[in-house]
C-alpha cells in the first residue's frame, strides 16, 4: 500500500520533470549548433592528449581547423606517417608525411660523470636551484637533475636515473612541451633516424673547464671534425655539433673521441609512428 | 621612536663585531673583478690579457643607462678574462689580475681632498658616474642614476640608510663611528644636487647608540636630522625605511621618487665623498667577516675582487662545522657554494655558519596559522604565494602581488611549518621572466 505522503511529491516532482524536459526539448532545438560529422569522425583518430605540438591548444581545435581548411600540410607530430595516412583517407585528401620526431638529452652528467659543487638541500626542483647557485653540478650546462621537465610531458617519458634525466624512447612522442621547462636547455629536439649520432654535451665553457667539471664533457678537440668524412661536425661555442643532414652514422667520430665517457652518443630510434591510448 | 608601521619580527641581533674597529684586509695576490657587480647590463671589459693595470683604472666600461663602471682594485698585470662563479649565484665575466704588490695608483686619482662646492652639479654626478659607484646595501642600482630623477619629480626628503638590519651585519655602523666626517660630507654633496629644497635624514636602528652618539656630533650645525628608529627587521629596506622616516607608503609599481624621496647607503655617501673630492673610484669596502664558525670575527676593508678564500684565511679559517657560507646578512644573503667568488661591490658581509637545522628542516605543509601575515612588511599573504607557486599557478600568484614581494625573509624566519616561503617567491619570479621572455622570443 502506497502511503499518502507520497502523492504530493510524487505529483510535485513529476509534473516539475515533465515541464523542464519540455523546455530543455525546445532549447535543444532553438539553439543547436550544427557540427560537422567529420569533425568528430578525424577527432576519434587524432590521439586525444591535447598535447600541443602541432600548435594547436587541443586535439579539437586542430580537427576543426583541419576539416575547415583541408590544408594538407597540417600534421600531428605524435600520431605519426600512419595517422597522417589515416586522416588523409577519411578526407579524402592526400596528407603530407611528418616526420618522426623525438626528444634527446644533450648531457651525460650523471652522478658518475658530473662533479658535483655543493649540496643542495632547497626546493627540489631545477628553477628553484638556480634561484641559489648554478646548479648542483660543477658544470652549469647540464641537466641539473631535479627534474622540473617532467611535469610537463604528458607522455610520462621522463624519469631520474643517478642524477640525470633518462627519456624512455618508447614512450617519448616528441611533442616538446618540456623543451622550454628546462633552464639549461639540455633538451634538443630531434628527427628520428634508424641510428642518431649526436654530441650529449652542452657544456660552452672551455675544454679545461668543461673537462674538471665531468668526464663526459666535449672539450672541442677537434678530433671528431677532422675524422668525419661527410664534414659534418662543426665546433661552434666551445662544444662540438652534428649537422644531422650531412651525417651519415658512419660512426667514424665514435672512435676518435678521446672523452673518459664518450661524449658523442648514438642513438638507436624506432622509425615507427606510437600508439596512443 | 620612530619605526615602519606593518609587519617586522625581531631576529636575533647578533652583532658579534659591533665594536671591532675596521682592519685593512692585506692585499691578495690575485683578484677577480667582476663585470657585473650592480643591477642592469655588465660592464664591458676594456682590457687584454697581459695588460699592465695600476689601481683606479677602468677596466670595464659601462653598457648602457643601467650599467656601471668597474674599476681595478689594485696595480698589476691582466691574467685573464674569463667567466667565474659570481656571490650572486651565478657566473659572470670577471678580469682576474695578479697583484704587482705596488698598489700605485693610475695618473690624477686619490689627489688632496678638494672643497666640492665649487663644483657644478653636472660634473658632481659626472664624477660619481666615473667611479663607478653603485648602491652598497645590496641592489646595487647605478647611484648616478638615481641622482638623476625624471624632472618632473620633486624630491623633498634624501635618507641616509644606517639601520643595519639584517643580523651580524655591522659594516655601516663601524663606517658611521668611524668615518662620520666623510658620511656627512657625502650625504651635504647628495643634498646639495637638489639645491637645498630637500631634507636629509640619516636612519639609524636604536641598538647602535654610538653610531647616532657620532652622527649627532657630526651632523652638528648642517641641519641633517638624525632619525633613531626601532630595532626591528626589516627597518632597513628602502620601502619600510621611508615609511618609518615620512609616514608614506610606496605603493605597487611605484618607486621612492614617485613619493619625493631618496634613499641611498651609508656606504655609498662615503663612496661619493670619495669619489667628488679625492678622486677616488669605489675599489674597495667594508664588510663584516662573522658568523660562529669563523675564529676571528672582524670588520675589514678589503679590495672589490677579493676571493672570500683569502678572506677566510685573514680570518684565522672556518672550522670544520661550517656547512653554509653567506653573502650579506643571514636574511637576505645567498648561500654560496665555492669560496671562488669575489667580493663585490655590494658584498657587505660573509657569514661563516654551522646551521644544524639544514639537515633537520623540511618542508611541511601549510597550517593557516597566519603568522606569516603578521610578519609581511609588505602586507601580502605569503603562504598564499608559496602555494601557489607550488603549483605553478603564475596568474593567481601575481593577482596576489608577487612582484611586490621584496623577498626580505620574514615570512620563512616566522613560519612554524619551516616553509621556504621566500625560496617559493623566487621561484615563481623566475618562472615568470621565463614566460615573459619567451613571449616576447
Amino acid at each position: 500500500m502506497i502511503s499518502e505522503a507520497f502523492i504530493p511529491a510524487v505529483t510535485s516532482l513529476g509534473s516539475l520533470a515533465l515541464i523542464l524536459g519540455i523546455i530543455i526539448y525546445f532549447v535543444s532545438k532553438k539553439f543547436y549548433v550544427a557540427e560537422d560529422p567529420m569533425v568528430t569522425i578525424i577527432n576519434g583518430i587524432l590521439p586525444g592528449v591535447n598535447c600541443g605540438a602541432c600548435a594547436y591548444p587541443s586535439c579539437n581545435q586542430f580537427a576543426e581547423e583541419l576539416v575547415r581548411t583541408k590544408d594538407t600540410s597540417m600534421t600531428c607530430p605524435v600520431g605519426g606517417p600512419d595517422l597522417a595516412a589515416k586522416l588523409g583517407e577519411s578526407l579524402g585528401i592526400e596528407m603530407a608525411e611528418p616526420k618522426p620526431i623525438t626528444c634527446s638529452v644533450i648531457c651525460q652528467g650523471n652522478s658518475d660523470n658530473a662533479r658535483a659543487s655543493a649540496e643542495y638541500v632547497g626546493i627540489q626542483d631545477c628553477w628553484a636551484a638556480m634561484q641559489a647557485f648554478a646548479g648542483p653540478k660543477q658544470c652549469r650546462h647540464s641537466c641539473l637533475g631535479l627534474g622540473s621537465c617532467i611535469a610537463w610531458c604528458d607522455f610520462n617519458a621522463m624519469r631520474i636515473e643517478n642524477g640525470l634525466i633518462v627519456i624512455d624512447k618508447e614512450l617519448c612522442t616528441g611533442c616538446g612541451a618540456c623543451v622550454p621547462a628546462c633552464p639549461t636547455g639540455v633538451l634538443v629536439m630531434q628527427e628520428k633516424k634508424a641510428e642518431r649520432i649526436f654530441i650529449a654535451c652542452n657544456s660552452h665553457d672551455r675544454g679545461a673547464d668543461t673537462k674538471r667539471a665531468c668526464d663526459a664533457g666535449c672539450t672541442a678537440c677537434q678530433k671528431c671534425v677532422k675524422v668525419c668524412p661527410e664534414e659534418a661536425i662543426v665546433i661552434e661555442n666551445f662544444v662540438a655539433r652534428i649537422i644531422q643532414e650531412k651525417c651519415t652514422s658512419c660512426g667514424e667520430c665514435l672512435e676518435v673521441c678521446p672523452s673518459k665517457v664518450n661524449c658523442i652518443v648514438l642513438e638507436k630510434d624506432m622509425v615507427k609512428s606510437i600508439k596512443v591510448s | 621612536m620612530k619605526t615602519f608601521s606593518i609587519g617586522g619580527i625581531h631576529p636575533p641581533e647578533s652583532k658579534l663585531t659591533a665594536s671591532k674597529a675596521v682592519e685593512n684586509m692585506p692585499l691578495p695576490s690575485e683578484i677577480v673583478v667582476s663585470m657585473s657587480q650592480h643591477l642592469g647590463k655588465p660592464a664591458k671589459p676594456l682590457v687584454k690579457v697581459g695588460e699592465e693595470v695600476k689601481k683606479g683604472q677602468r677596466i670595464g666600461e659601462a653598457d648602457g643607462f643601467i650599467s656601471a663602471h668597474v674599476h681595478a682594485g689594485t696595480s698589476g698585470k691582466v691574467k685573464s678574462v674569463k667567466s667565474v662563479p659570481h656571490p650572486g649565484g651565478n657566473y659572470s665575466l670577471s678580469v682576474i689580475i695578479t697583484t704587482d704588490g705596488e698598489d700605485s695608483w693610475a695618473e690624477g686619482l686619490n689627489t688632496a681632498p678638494i672643497d666640492w662646492k665649487g663644483l657644478t652639479k653636472e660634473s658632481i654626478i659626472e664624477k660619481i658616474k666615473d667611479a663607478g659607484i653603485v648602491g652598497m646595501g645590496g641592489a646595487g642600482f647605478p647611484s648616478s642614476v638615481k641622482l638623476s630623477p625624471p624632472p618632473d619629480k620633486t624630491i623633498d626628503t634624501i635618507i641616509l640608510n644606517g639601520a643595519e638590519c639584517e643580523p651580524f651585519l655591522t659594516a655601516d655602523h663601524r663606517v658611521m663611528v668611524e668615518s662620520a666626517e666623510e658620511v656627512i660630507k657625502g650625504l651635504e654633496i647628495i643634498t646639495s644636487l637638489f639645491q637645498g629644497k630637500a631634507k636629509p635624514f640619516i636612519g639609524i636602528e636604536a641598538n647602535k647608540p654610538d653610531a647616532i652618539e657620532a652622527m649627532q656630533k657630526a651632523a652638528k650645525g648642517t641641519g641633517i636630522e638624525i632619525v633613531s628608529l626601532e630595532t626591528k627587521y626589516p627597518q632597513g629596506a628602502e620601502k619600510q625605511l621611508i615609511n618609518a622616516i615620512t609616514g608614506r607608503t610606496i605603493e605597487e609599481g611605484q618607486l621612492p621618487f614617485d613619493k619625493g624621496c631618496l634613499v641611498h647607503n651609508i656606504g655609498t655617501a662615503v663612496a661619493i665623498y670619495d669619489a667628488v673630492c679625492c678622486n677616488r673610484p669605489l675599489v674597495e669596502r667594508v664588510l663584516t667577516v662573522s658568523g660562529m664558525e669563523i675564529s676571528s670575527a672582524r670588520n675589514i676593508r678589503a679590495v672589490i675582487g677579493t676571493r672570500f678564500s683569502s678572506i677566510a684565511a685573514f680570518c684565522g679559517n672556518m672550522s670544520e662545522k661550517t656547512n653554509q657560507v653567506i653573502t650579506g646578512g643571514p636574511m637576505m644573503g645567498r648561500s654560496q657554494f665555492t669560496l671562488e667568488v669575489p667580493v663585490t661591490k655590494t658584498t657587505s658581509g660573509i657569514l661563516f655558519i654551522n646551521n644544524a637545522a639544514l639537515e633537520t628542516s623540511r618542508e611541511r605543509t601549510c597550517i593557516r596559522c597566519g603568522k606569516c601575515i603578521d610578519a609581511c612588511p609588505q602586507s601580502l599573504e605569503p603562504w598564499l604565494l608559496g602555494n601557489e607557486a607550488q603549483f605553478r599557478r603564475l596568474d593567481d600568484a601575481e593577482l596576489y602581488g608577487l612582484a611586490n614581494c621584496t623577498e626580505c625573509g620574514s615570512c620563512t624566519f616566522v613560519c612554524p611549518s619551516k616553509r621556504e616561503l621566500v625560496h617559493w617567491i623566487k621561484y615563481a619570479k623566475a618562472l615568470v621572466n621565463n614566460r615573459k621572455q619567451r613571449k616576447t622570443a
